[in-house]
């Protein structure tokens, strides 16, 4: 065997067992529930059964998409703030979800002109700031949850200020239960 | 996937990479005074090569020239003029490939070394950045990075998985195949695992793989952000940050991911933890002060203390951690934004300033130092194409990384 194809035999023999170790479907796992060999229990259910603010929904692996069924709430350069002008996407959001059944995804995001790791906690907390400005609109906490992308999913592939205005958002995506 | 594969080597970091830090010899007239201030001078030294097979001994004159060279301790210059002069053979014998060296410094005409390394063929660079670094251990009295690996993010058809390649950025192969995005790699002491930030399951999770054996398994998946996980320097504990209980803070765990304890409660965010090498200290971005900088907390917790005042925007801390007998010192190196661009700089202790060390007009940001303390790698975006580049900080030289195909960032450097 030659030498290139034992390396890729090993190689594809090695992406398979790293493969076979990663699916995980549906909800996490309960508390100290444990899998045989893989993938462990979710720790993040702690022995108090805290669940946080939120239990996640349960979504499938195709994963959410970026971009929401609502108009994005924009954010300031470095801010988590809620601009005032923002307020009516809210609005429209709290509405729907007094309407309407299902969960809410609030997704955070940044522009590329912070560092990757900080533009995470950034995301997080425009996320956490359009979520708590729902519950003041009357919308359920146990309803929603956040994700943050940091800058890794912008909304405008563009680099310029027009293109970063509309990376610095939060999308609002809503879940099926 | 083709065009990534430069060199392919065995999956499993093998035991015999265990790293070295070697003896403290004398000889090697390097000495430190603080911080980056150490002698820049560097050694001439001349390569004569290798006799036998023509083709194998290439290859590793090869190897061994660009190692000497990013080691930063030696400029290579003609045999005839050098102040070390190395010589050597090769050969193939039923086991694999034999790699002889013999470094003489020409003045005094004394052997510094000579010895003889081992391997299989399709080893053969990895059998020459052990002789590297032991040319470097020998000859500067300072350890070597040339057996190192670094861990990134590699951006690969629309997703951001995990990859590994050795420091030299050959050998890239990748550890993650989720089609998701998976970042912020960070290595347990012993160089056998990485925790990682992942999306796979939707939400960000702190996941770890197991370098050796493939296996995966989940740390943190609390309601909100997990990330920015990073092993303690005993590889005990992880700390990192969560926002479950309101908004971002640093937390610490156990490596079982049990035992969780928070460090932070404030109203701003804290991120991106980064351990003092003793172990007793965490640095951390928080933006409390209305901007983001450095900040240091106890590993048990309570009132965090700011240490960055300038510039304006310092985050991506990482403590360096050199060896005990080594020349460097101990150091923070922080990303910088400065008029609009990510700048590299390192901080000294008490000034509250932080100094530039590459700051050129690119961005560069997430500087991750090698075991040595004295090389960075980092990511250089230029045209908005991000590539990981090496950092020399005691000579300031930079060099460019093989380019990966669709962009790397977030490099970590492993021990």
């Amino acid at each position: 065997m030659s030498q290139k194809l034992l390396a890729r035999t090993i190689l594809i023999g090695f992406i398979t067992a790293v493969m076979s170790t990663g699916c995980h479907h549906g909800n996490g796992a309960g508390p100290n529930a444990s899998t045989s060999g893989n993938e462990s229990a979710v720790p993040g259910i702690g022995p108090g059964g805290e669940a946080g603010i939120s239990e996640r929904p349960a979504v499938g692996l195709g994963g959410l998409p970026g971009v929401g069924q609502f108009a994005a709430v924009l954010f300031d350069y470095d801010s988590a703030r809620i601009r005032p002008s923002e307020e009516s996407k809210l609005e429209a959001v709290a509405a729907y979800l007094k309407a309407n059944p299902g969960k809410l995804v609030v997704e955070g995001h940044c522009d590329e002109r912070g560092t990757a790791e900080y533009n995470r906690a950034l995301g997080e907390r425009r996320a956490i700031a359009a979520r708590d400005e729902l519950v003041k609109l009357g919308a359920d906490t146990s309803r929603m949850s956040t994700i943050s992308y940091g800058k890794d999913r912008p909304a405008d592939p563009g680099h310029d200020e027009s293109a970063w205005a509309k990376d610095r958002r939060c999308e609002f995506v809503i879940v099926n239960q | 996937m083709e065009q990534v594969w430069r060199q392919f080597s065995h999956m499993a970091i093998r035991t015999a990479q265990a790293i070295s830090v070697g003896l403290l010899l004398c000889g090697g007239a390097f000495r430190a005074n603080a911080q980056v201030d150490v002698v820049k001078g560097k050694h001439s030294f001349g390569v004569s090569g290798f006799t036998g097979d023509a083709a194998i001994a290439g290859q590793v004159t090869d190897v061994l020239k660009n190692d000497l060279r990013l080691s930063g301790y030696f400029s290579l210059a003609p045999v005839s003029s050098a102040e070390y002069v190395q010589s050597g053979s090769v050969r193939g014998d039923h086991n694999g490939i034999v790699v002889e060296c013999i470094v003489v410094q020409q003045a005094t005409k004394n052997v510094a070394l000579s010895k003889a390394y081992q391997g299989s063929a399709q080893d053969l660079r990895r059998v020459v950045h052990k002789l590297s670094d032991d040319i470097v251990q020998t000859l500067s009295g300072q350890r070597g990075i040339a057996q190192t690996k670094i861990a990134f993010v590699w951006l690969h058809n629309g997703a951001k998985e995990l990859a590994v390649m050795d420091y030299d950025g050959y050998n890239v192969h990748q550890l993650t195949y989720d089609r998701s995005i998976s970042v912020r790699p960070r290595w347990s002491p012993d160089g056998r695992k990485i925790v990682y930030t992942s999306y796979k399951n939707v939400f960000p999770d702190v996941l770890e793989v197991d370098l050796y054996t493939g296996q995966r398994r989940r740390l943190a998946a609390y309601p909100g952000l997990n990330t920015g996980a990073v092993f303690s320097p005993d590889g005990l504990t992880i700390a990192l940050t969560l926002s479950k209980d309101g908004n971002p803070e640093l937390y610490t765990m156990n490596v079982q991911g049990g035992d969780l304890r928070r460090l932070t409660h404030t109203r701003a965010g804290e991120s991106s933890p980064t351990w003092s090498p003793d172990g007793q200290a965490i640095a951390y971005v928080s933006d409390e002060s209305g901007v983001p900088q450095i900040w240091q907390i106890g590993k048990d917790g309570g009132t965090g203390s700011r240490l960055t005042v300038s510039p304006s925007y310092n985050t991506e801390p990482d403590w360096s951690r050199p060896p005990a007998n080594s020349d460097m010192k101990p150091m923070l190196a922080v990303t910088s934004r400065v008029g609009g661009k990510f700048q590299l700089g390192v901080y000294e202790k008490g000034s509250g300033v932080v100094t530039p060390v590459a700051a050129d007009g690119a961005d560069n940001e997430d500087p991750s130092w090698a075991p040595d303390g004295r090389h960075l790698v980092f990511t250089k975006t230029q045209r908005w194409r991000p590539q990981l580049y090496l950092l020399d900080v005691v000579t300031g030289d930079q060099v460019e990384l093989p380019a990966v195909e669709g962009g790397a960032s977030e490099p970590a450097w492993g021990p």
